[in-house]
């Protein structure tokens, strides 16, 4: 290799390759994080979700509030007093200061009984944390520290039901769950060890294009833990993963994917819905609104995948509106 | 030399000159032969090649960075790491692999026995052998330079940092399956290219005509394949992309990894060899 250029060559190269495995080694086995080179469609909040999670949803609150649709049904929610009552205690103004909500569930032993202990929820918002410290404490909360983190824990008057946590583990990041949920949410983000390095989920978090809310999960994981009645549990399809991903403005487009255990219970599953599917569009033959529905709703998927999408047009919630607005009499 | 050709046999060599070891003359081959490979016109065909799937990546980079999703199969966004797969079955090892091991591989001899050149290699103190080992051994480290940085370039731009614990296993097994899969086909066109008269040809018709048509067929013959035993090794499905993916998908057996290793390093050694042997044997004729 006496020639220069050769050997320029070969130190690029090599460089290229040596820059590269090292970055790929650093980051499978020590970890670094997501926001230093991620253009990954994952919000940042997974960071704070433990590995063992077995569904986890995101909802982007900023783009659904600001969306026509949410617009559109702004009268139907909760009434202005109510919101100002809620911001002049918690300084939170749920339509203007939360950006995102990301849920996970971690089933445990006991879940069917204790539900509350298995759930985390990490709510990005601009918070006050004096003021809601104060609040916690003014309803007899106790506060500690957690690896640098501040926790506020409150525990039933009889103290039977788990302790029930929330904890500041970033500035405008909340996490809120039971005591253990959220220690283990602070100790996936320290350890780099959550559900990013989860594959199977990762995966499927990836798939999702274009939604502003979602969620995918470990079906069986769920089914196991949730202590379902036994004759509900053999009626449900042989499920273990899904997504689900909708986009909201104007109007809602969404999809649902599923993977059965294996390729017959998916085309059982597919034939169910194409039965269903049927039927729903001869019912809104007669209404052209509805008809449109169902006309979106596609069925799709191969092997032991099975998949739904829809869409739902302007004229579909114009109809819904009416509908709503003539409840409340508005 | 009156028929207008210029023999050169089996003992090319001076006599009487100390004839270096096999090692250190396959060495000086090498450091001879791989500038001349780096900077040679097929260089230019390389790096068209290689560089296509990195510009395909900074395309879907683009569209992706837009928003948009650059594949969908069935109506589903395929993610980047899913597109990377793609690009490994389709571009590296369908194409990219089998193309450098034929042109590389077959030119290794050819190209210095058609510009005449061999009689100065043939006429140095050093073992026949070690002239085809020495600038097989420039072949591996050329493209293994071009290549393996390549996929590298193309998996960076792809797949999401979010995904490197979870994909980077996966690239290891890809960049030492493309690095085998260079290794054996160069060592399978090396002897086509020391020992058959038109070697090009015959190596265009292996990879593209033989191993295609054999591996969509039912039966044994995919055995006689290198891509038989590389494809199973890829950690990647195999994209539905035509009538002979389908055929080869229907036909498709995954063999162990120890067989499949045990015949790629058998194919290896024996071409290797077989190679060796014919240029220590072979009696090239250059055309004056």
């Amino acid at each position: 290799m006496s020639n220069k250029k050769t050997r320029y060559f070969v130190s690029i190269s090599a460089a290229i390759l040596a820059v590269g495995l090292g970055t790929g080694f650093v980051a499978s086995y020590m970890g670094l994080p997501v926001s230093v080179f991620s253009s990954s469609a994952a919000p940042e909040e997974l960071q704070y979700v433990p590995a063992d999670a077995a569904v986890v949803a995101y909802a982007n609150i900023r783009e659904v509030v600001n969306s026509d649709f949410r617009q559109r049904f702004k009268d139907i929610g909760p009434s202005d007093k109510d919101n100002n009552e809620f911001e002049e205690k918690t300084g939170l103004n749920l339509e203007q200061d939360v950006d995102s909500v990301v849920a996970a569930v971690m089933p445990k032993d006991g879940m069917a009984n204790n539900p509350a202990g298995s759930f985390l929820v990490l709510a990005r918002a601009r918070y006050q944390a004096s003021r809601l410290e104060a609040l916690a404490l003014e309803h007899g909360a106790q506060v500690s520290d957690y690896n640098g983190k501040r926790l506020i824990t409150h525990k039933d008057e009889d103290g039977t039901g788990e302790e029930m946590a929330f904890g500041f583990v970033d500035a405008d990041l909340v996490a809120f769950g039971s005591l253990s949920s959220v220690k283990a949410s602070i100790d996936a983000r320290a350890s780099n060890r959550n559900v990013v390095s989860n594959n199977e989920m990762m995966k499927l978090v990836n798939e999702i294009d274009n939604a502003n809310a979602w969620a995918v999960g470990k079906f069986d994981a769920i089914a196991d833990k949730a202590g379902l009645p036994q004759q509900l549990t053999q009626a449900l399809p042989a499920i273990t993963w899904f997504s689900a991903a909708g986009h909201v403005n104007g109007g809602i487009s969404g999809s649902f994917k599923a993977e059965a255990k294996d390729e017959a219970t998916a085309k059982n599953l597919r034939d169910v819905m194409a039965g269903f599917l049927a039927m729903a569009k001869m019912q809104a033959a007669s209404q052209p609104s509805m008809q449109q529905l169902a006309e979106s709703l596609v069925i799709s998927g191969e092997g032991k995948t099975v998949a739904l999408a829809f869409s739902m047009p302007g004229e579909v919630l114009d109809v819904i509106e009416g509908l709503a607005k003539g409840r409340k009499g508005l | 030399m009156t028929t207008g050709h210029q023999a050169i046999g089996p003992s090319g060599h001076q006599a009487g000159r100390q004839t270096m070891s096999f090692f250190a003359a396959s060495r000086r081959v090498f450091d001879l032969s791989l500038g001349e490979m780096l900077w040679s016109r097929r260089t230019i065909f390389m790096a068209l090649v290689v560089g296509g799937p990195v510009l395909l990546a900074l395309i879907v980079k683009g569209i992706e960075m837009y928003g948009m999703s650059a594949l969908r199969v069935n109506g589903q966004r395929v993610a980047g790491f899913g597109i990377f797969g793609v690009m490994i079955w389709m571009l590296f090892l369908r194409f990219i692999v089998p193309v450098l091991g034929v042109f590389y591989g077959t030119a290794l001899m050819a190209d210095e026995v058609e510009d005449k050149t061999v009689t100065y290699l043939f006429t140095r103190p050093i073992p026949r052998g070690a002239v085809l080992i020495g600038k097989y051994l420039a072949y591996l480290t050329c493209t293994m330079l071009v290549v393996l940085p390549s996929v590298m370039i193309v998996y960076f731009l792809l797949v999401p940092f979010s995904q490197l614990p979870s994909t980077f296993g996966n690239l290891l097994i890809d960049l030492g399956l493309l690095a085998l899969g260079l290794a054996v086909y160069g060592g399978v066109f090396a002897f086509v290219g020391a020992f058959f008269k038109r070697p090009l040809v015959i190596g265009l018709v292996f990879a593209f005509g033989w191993e295609q048509v054999t591996l969509a067929l039912p039966g044994y013959l995919k055995q006689f394949t290198v891509a038989y035993y590389l494809q199973a090794l890829v950690p990647h499905a195999m994209p539905p992309d035509g009538v002979t993916s389908i055929l080869q998908g229907m036909f498709r057996d995954n063999p162990p990894v120890a067989v499949c290793l045990a015949w790629l390093f058998a194919y290896l050694g024996v071409f290797l060899w077989l190679a060796s042997r014919a240029v220590e044997r072979k009696e090239y004729i250059l055309e004056q």
